[in-house]
């Protein structure tokens, strides 16, 4: 049976009145431990001056190394070991000489007479020195001897016994089923355990019950997501780039290969290697490449003034000290500057872990666009059929087009001396300058026209060419041109671009004032609403056109409505997003003869005679060759064109397959754009820099004297023989059986999410300065037993889950909350209060809101409005909150979309971080903003009146049985007689006085878009909304007990 | 940290926004026994909010601040460094020399010539102290008795991001404290009822495109996040989420919260943990702050004499103005830590004009602000800081003609004022050299501006210090050095 399962007996707590020291300082009798007792007194009070840093040492004298120590230094030793009276440093730090004593008075941290005491004894009984534990290799313990063995349910619980056992306190009981199912669906999954859920385990009495249970949460789609939202906090992710404009950026791909690296359960040596390295590993996938977003996860700019290399040395700071939080528990930062005072981290070995990223290929200064290079497309299945499907079809039409022209057998009608002397017929309007009397204006007014001279920019013609770097809708133009350009039959205006290939627009438009401005052409997407879409107001011409290369665009006059005989006086560049380049712009009359369509002959004069051609590149370089030097290729292609554009007779069958094609053409370009990037790493592969250490961290004071290959720190295990000197020989080197702390500290993080606090409470520090870990030999134990399942991360849930320590009750006594308040020696099952996602997500579950899909692009539920306006920059794309509606209000709260200068406020209320950076731990406060937030926000009100209409429906009959049900649902277990009472009572009294107040009760159960079950009397809907809010807000609904 | 430390931080977890568990639960739970407590101010010992100071380092000039925050840097020269020599420069070059191949922005650093714009503004002396004030500034000019004003405060950054972060946190990377969340984590709470830190963004009119604001530039990076400036927003709830469902009186709420509190307790028998004791108290101080915020943000009551001191914006929700008022009114009720920011000063072209607004918006409700506190008395106790996070340069950016031009980042020198808490009024501190360029006399890196700040607090900025990743943190990180001549 379950619930008698071996014991975890109910015994009696021994009173002992004092509380527990974190510290767990030997007692009298006890032996000193160096790493526990005696280094963190000299890492604290000694090292600043007599540790690892070079420059600051003092006396020449180092702390922090046993044969320095312990050595003689003329006449006297610090250390003498079972001698203190002898030791020069125990003198020293009992000496009442002002000048002798140490730590000196102006330092400011004085030693305790306790620390005195105890390095004293340390010394007495043989001054044993030991590297710091973390920097030594885990190692299996010997299992000690146990009082209660019986209670052992695997091997986690023999070490947390024994030291109970050491201090002389009982374990907990095991806690009863139904707090047991909702802790543990919590911590796998993230979400409440639904009815069907309780009543399936309740009624499961066979042995393995839980472990069933178990293995089927473990199972869960939503465990990947759970997993994966711990890991947004360490990877700083965010859906906007966090400084400046602070614009929205694509990066949930790599969201979602995170779900699916934990759901398909990928050890977790390959799921460092990809995110850190994914790109260097041989013929990457593309799920390899999406996994190395990690490295791109950091805040990122655009600010203009900014310094290119500063920013890049900024994020490449941020880059190494990520990973020295993430896999080894160590502030790197620390040595950006100069030598770690505390641990064995050179400042030179800082920048030597730099220089795995010196050579990234992303601009530091990246305009904040969606994904700045490098990226990758991530299309889904389904997409990439469709994208198959249209290749197939494009490619049959252009087959078919060749063969059509291959059965037109062209005759020419004319000599070839008939058909001579046409004039230039193109017209240059703009080009280094504005036509004559116009008004500059624009974004910047007067000053909106930038132009670019050939050694700052490409231009395509002339001596310069005129740019615009916008986000979101920016334009130059120029109004009240004197004379105007006349436009007659047939012409076209045209205008040369380029697009900016690492910040391309995402659409650009013409405009052309007549009498007003309804005459505009755009190509790209649809963001510019000006105007009748699809109409000569607003018309659109098809995809952007390449980018990096001046490309010719023009415009039939009369199809953006500019009859003959009209005169243009103002012409406008618009542009959404990125950068662009235009240069010559004007008009070509192109009033052909007809003869000249029917003669390839009359057709290539005129091509020749036009100076601004349209026609492709290839094609004008042919005709320029002229026709007596053209091979037979050359002049196939001519003609082959010529039949397929432009012959009269071939007309009805060209057009119609053109037609066709462009259809083909135009899908799939939609199809392009709607297939969402994400941002990856890749190496630069010219141009490579050379890393120098920068004194005092600042960018621009490198030590060019000495070169730094990239390379790990010396107090850490060399770099596997034949590890490549890049990411990927790097993060094997993480995940190499020798390294210490990978594996300590990640199994620590887990840890922490099941217990609150880890085995080592600074799970961001395992340096010196870090806590000692409660449970030495556990932590080392469950570091091997990681390692050699092969990094297996669902085996290590499941023993952490299944062990009797994790299955106590959390039931705790006066005395034992006063001995142990953090429950750091796990005495009793955890209990605290659930993280912010934890809490919306439980409370959309229970109210039957919750919207289960898994992965995709962020959404944006309620949020009150205003506050980005409050913040933002005018003009950034995220400086106006838009909600969405219908499903996307009820998604996992790891779907809201995060900006990163202001985080979204229900999360940030409850401790979530803000992603500025990494953060292995949340803090767990209790205020009254929350209170606030679960009272009154509109998502809870809403999932409460919900929770009440399932009450009503669903709940059963009697309105006690209503009330259990949504108990039951919020917290697991069925409501004591007394608090079914009082809930009764309650919901007794709103109904009378909503039955009084009717219009109170329909704005109540109002709240929030979904739409209510208008078969309910309101009154009793809005009197249970409130009894669901209040069962909503219990302690412990949001509390993991 | 010690184990003392570790009892006490447990503690203090439980403060701001939270007090001990055994205090306000008791507190609390005497109260469901006669809801009626709840709905007035308790009166729980202030000890119970206390900082993680057990008292500060030495007696305290201040005891609130109230910082005025122009966001994107201010022009010095067109305000307050006047420079009438460069009057005869007008787009003369800047010399070299004091240039001094300094590093400039990537807007200006390609520009071929840096020529010198003197102000366009006028600047008059005003009161016993003599000072020289644009005619941009007419009321700020008639406080100007009550002043310090800074002309050498200089920094390293060179772009608003980091410069913003780095002047209110100490680095220019994300990631660290504030300083209204150092002053909340060491110094607690004084008021009950409201957050320790409020923080204002104010409505601007000086350009349609204003500079960002991050919202860590009041957060807490390592620091427990209750210590948060709390945003009152001048639009929708001004504290969010402070407002019942439609529907629901405080009455119903108050009947809900009993009952709430009832079943909380029983399962505090039940389970054994204060953290329910504490969340308890939190609600209670819910119900309370739904009263005592509207109360605060009603300015009904203010005489007329007071409404016009702060000019005719002051009625308009969400100025600069009426956040001045706010920023009143909260200190009045001892909030510790006010601070308004007020955007669009980044004057990169179009200075004459839109500096010009920039001033209107601020100057009435700055110098009304040092005027209604003294009034009251409380001038001696507030820290009142006007400043912005860098200067701007001498030379022009972008076309200079007789009545336009445009002024780029310039770290190296800019001015605050400080007035009250016990700084010395009607002192010009620092001297720049003849370009408002480089400073010549008495340099105030914005590590000593922040440092002598946490003085006037009664804390030596060395040691309000945090442990985080090993390491103990503080706002001047290594650095910082009281600037002892401008106080009392």
């Amino acid at each position: 049976m379950f619930r008698d399962a071996i014991g975890w007996t109910i015994l009696i707590l021994l009173l002992i009145e004092s509380t527990l020291p974190t510290t767990y300082s030997a007692d009298k009798q006890d032996e000193v431990v160096f790493n526990r007792d005696i280094r963190p007194i000299f890492s604290n009070h000694c090292y600043a001056c007599h540790g690892p840093d070079q420059q600051q040492r003092q006396a020449g004298f180092r702390l922090d190394i046993k044969l320095v120590a312990y050595s003689d230094r003329g006449g006297y030793r610090p250390i003498v070991p079972n001698d203190p009276a002898n030791s020069e440093l125990y003198s020293r730090i009992t000496s009442t000489d002002q000048d002798e004593v140490m730590p000196p008075e102006d330092f400011g941290k004085k030693l305790s007479r306790e620390q005195v005491e105890l390095i004293r004894r340390w010394i007495k009984q043989g001054a044993d020195w030991k590297e710091h534990w973390s920097f030594l290799s885990p190692q299996r313990h010997p299992l000690p001897e146990l009082q209660h063995k019986y209670l052992v349910r695997n091997t986690i619980d023999h070490f947390v016994l024994t030291r109970l056992e050491a201090e002389s306190i009982e374990p907990s009981p095991e806690a009863m089923k139904t707090t047991l199912l909702r802790r543990v669906t919590f911590d796998l999954t993230g979400l409440p355990p639904t009815m069907e859920q309780m009543d399936a385990f309740l009624a499961d009495n066979s042995e393995n019950a839980y472990e069933k249970l178990v293995d089927h949460l473990l199972s869960s789609p939503h465990y990947g997501e759970h997993l994966a939202r711990h890991w947004l906090d360490l990877a700083r992710y965010s859906d906007t780039h966090g400084m400046h404009t602070d614009s929205e950026r694509s990066m949930w791909p790599f969201r979602d290969w995170l779900t699916r690296a934990f759901n398909k359960n990928m050890p977790f040596d390959q799921f460092t290697i990809e995110q850190l390295a994914g790109d260097l590993l041989p013929t990457p996938s593309l799920d390899q490449l999406v996994a190395t977003g990690f490295n791109r996860c950091n805040p990122s700019t655009d600010e203009d003034g900014s310094i290119a290399e500063e920013m890049r040395v900024r994020y490449a700071v941020d880059r190494v000290e990520t990973i020295g939080s993430v896999w080894m528990g160590l502030s790197l930062n620390c040595s950006v500057c100069h030598d770690h005072k505390f641990d064995p981290l050179q400042q030179r070995e800082f920048y030597q872990l730099f220089a795995y990223y010196a050579n990234t290929a992303e601009k530091a200064i990246n305009g904040n666009a969606l994904t700045p290079p490098p990226s990758v497309k991530v299309p889904s299945l389904r997409q990439v059929k469709q994208q198959h499907q249209l290749r197939e079809q494009i490619s049959d039409i252009e087959q078919t087009i060749r063969e059509q022209i291959a059965a037109v057998d062209y005759e020419e009608p004319y000599e070839s001396d008939s058909v001579k002397n046409f004039e230039s017929r193109a017209f240059i309007w703009i080009d280094d300058s504005l036509p004559t009397g116009t008004n500059p204006d624009g974004n910047e007014g007067a000053n909106s026209w930038h132009w670019v001279a050939a050694e700052n920019g490409p231009v395509c013609g002339g001596k310069k060419s005129h740019t615009r770097t916008a986000t979101g809708l920016s334009q130059h133009y120029f109004t009240g041109a004197k004379p105007g350009l006349k436009i007659a039959a047939g012409d076209k205006l045209f205008a040369f671009v380029m697009l900016d290939p690492d910040n391309p627009p995402q659409e650009i438009m013409l405009n052309f004032k007549d009498e007003d401005w309804e005459h505009r052409a755009y190509w790209g997407r649809n963001h510019i609403d000006w105007g009748q879409d699809k109409s000569p107001s607003r018309l659109p011409m098809g995809p952007l056109p390449p980018t990096g290369e001046w490309v010719r665009l023009e415009v039939d006059a009369q199809a953006v409505g500019l009859k003959p005989g009209t005169e243009i006086n103002g012409w406008a560049f618009t542009q959404f997003d990125g950068t662009v380049y235009w240069d010559k712009a004007g008009l070509v009359t192109a009033s052909t003869p007809a003869s000249h369509l029917e003669s390839l002959l009359a057709w290539e004069e005129f091509q020749i005679a036009v100076k601004e051609s349209s026609l492709p590149q290839s094609i004008q370089d042919i005709l320029k060759i002229g026709r007596a030097k053209r091979n037979d290729e050359q002049q196939k292609q001519v003609q082959d064109y010529f039949v397929e554009h432009v012959y009269t007779n071939t007309r009805t069958k060209f057009d119609a397959l053109h037609k066709q094609l462009d259809a083909a053409l135009h899908a799939s370009s939609e199809l392009d754009n709607s297939i969402p990037s994400t941002m990856i790493i890749q190496e630069k592969k010219t141009d490579l820099r050379d890393t120098y250490l920068l004194t005092r961290g600042e960018y621009n004071k490198p030590e060019k004297k000495q070169k730094l290959q990239p390379s790990v720190p010396a107090s850490l295990p060399p770099l596997p023989p034949e590890a490549p000197a890049n990411r990927l020989g790097l993060s094997r080197w993480l995940v190499s059986r020798d390294h210490p702390l990978t594996a300590r500290v990640t199994m620590n993080r887990f840890w922490q999410n099941y217990f609150g606090v880890g085995i080592v409470k600074t799970s961001e520090e395992f340096g010196s300065q870090g806590d000692w870990p409660t449970h030495p030999e556990l932590l080392d134990w469950l570091a091997v037993e990681f390692m050699e399942s092969g990094w297996d991360v669902k085996h290590m849930q499941k023993l952490i889950v299944t062990s009797g320590t994790y299955r106590q009750s959390s039931r705790v006594s006066p005395q034992l909350y006063r001995r142990d308040p953090e429950n750091r020696l796990l005495a009793r099952g955890p209990r605290f209060r659930l993280d912010a996602e934890m809490i919306r997500d439980q409370t959309l579950t229970v109210s039957g809101l919750l919207v289960k899909t898994i992965g995709g692009k962020a959404v944006r539920p309620y949020q009150p409005a205003g506050m980005w306006q409050a913040v933002s920059l005018t003009g950034s794309n995220t400086d106006t909150y838009i909600q969405d509606h219908g499903d996307k209000l009820y998604r996992r709260s790891m779907y809201i979309f995060w900006k990163r200068t202001l985080s979204p406020p229900t999360m940030a209320n409850f401790d979530a971080p803000s992603r500025n950076s990494c953060s292995p731990r949340r803090e767990r406060t209790n205020t009254p903003l929350q209170a606030l937030i679960l009272l009154n926000d509109i998502q809870h009100v809403e999932s409460a009146r919900h929770l009440a209409q399932r009450m009503m429906t669903e709940g059963g009959h009697t309105p006690e049985d209503q009330i259990t049900f949504a108990f039951r649902l919020s917290t697991t277990r069925r409501p004591h007689d007394v608090e079914t009472k009082l809930l009764l009572e309650d919901y007794v009294t709103h109904l009378a006085k909503f039955q009084r107040d009717k219009e109170s009760a329909r704005r109540l159960v109002s709240v929030g878009e979904s739409c209510r079950d208008e078969n309910l009397d309101i009154s009793e809907l809005a009197a249970w909304t409130m009894v669901a809010n209040l069962i909503l807000n219990l302690d412990e609904t949001v509390t993991k007990s | 940290m010690s184990f003392f430390e570790e009892h006490r931080t447990l503690q203090t977890r439980r403060h701001f926004f939270g007090r001990t568990a055994n205090g306000i639960g008791a507190a609390a739970l005497a109260s469901i026994m006669n809801p009626r407590l709840l709905a007035t101010p308790s009166i729980t010992s202030t000890a119970d909010r206390q900082g993680v100071l057990d008292a500060t380092h030495f007696a305290p000039r201040a005891k609130r601040v109230i910082y005025l925050f122009m966001a994107g840097a201010p022009s010095q020269i067109d305000l307050f460094d006047h420079k009438p020599s460069l009057s005869t420069c007008f787009d003369k070059d800047l010399p070299d020399s004091v240039r001094m191949g300094q590093r400039l922005t990537t807007m200006t650093s390609g520009q071929k010539r840096f020529p010198i714009v003197p102000s366009i503004f006028k600047f008059k002396q005003y009161g016993e102290s003599g000072t020289w004030i644009s005619d941009l500034l007419p009321h700020t000019a008639g406080v100007v008795d009550d002043l310090a004003i800074i002309k050498t405060v200089h920094t390293e950054a060179i772009n608003h991001d980091p410069a913003l972060t780095y002047i209110q946190t100490g680095s220019q990377k994300p990631g660290r404290p504030s300083l209204g969340a150092w002053l909340s984590y060491g110094l607690g709470d004084i008021n009950e009822n409201l957050p320790s830190f409020v923080v204002l963004t104010a409505s601007w009119t000086g350009a349609e495109m204003a500079e960002a604001l991050y919202e860590r530039l009041w957060g807490t990076g390592f620091l427990p996040s209750r210590h948060a400036g709390v945003a009152l927003r001048s639009q929708g709830d001004p504290v969010l989420c402070l407002s019942n469902p439609p529907g629901i009186t405080s009455q119903t709420r108050r009947r809900m919260l009993d009952t709430l509190a009832k079943i909380n307790q029983r399962q505090f028998e039940a389970v054994g943990d204060p953290e329910i004791h504490t969340r308890i108290a939190q609600y209670e101080l819910a119900f309370r702050m739904q009263s005592s915020v509207p109360e605060l943000t009603d300015i009904s009551s203010e005489p007329q004499q007071i409404l016009d001191l702060y000019g005719p914006e002051v009625t308009k929700p969400g100025t600069f103005s009426a956040s001045c008022l706010m920023a009143r009114r909260l200190v009045e009720r001892d909030v510790r830590f006010v601070q308004i920011f007020h955007r669009g000063w980044d004057q990169h072209g179009s200075l004459p004009r839109d500096l010009r607004n920039q001033c209107r918006d601020v100057d009435q409700g700055s110098a009304a602000l040092v005027k209604d506190l003294k009034q009251r008395g409380m001038l001696d106790d507030t820290l009142v800081i006007w400043g912005g996070e860098f200067g701007r340069t001498v030379y022009c950016q972008g076309k200079l003609t007789n009545t336009d031009y445009g002024r780029d980042h310039h770290p190296l020198c800019f001015t605050v004022w400080i007035a009250g808490g016990k700084i010395k009024p009607g002192l010009v501190y620092g001297e720049t050299d003849d370009f408002s360029y480089n400073i010549v006399k008495s340099p105030v890196h914005i590590h000593d501006l922040n440092a002598t700040f946490l003085h006037c607090l009664g804390i030596a900025h060395e040691r309000l210090t945090y442990r985080f990743q090993g390491r103990d943190h503080r706002l001047t990180d290594v650095h910082g050095h009281v600037v002892q001549d401008i106080l009392l």
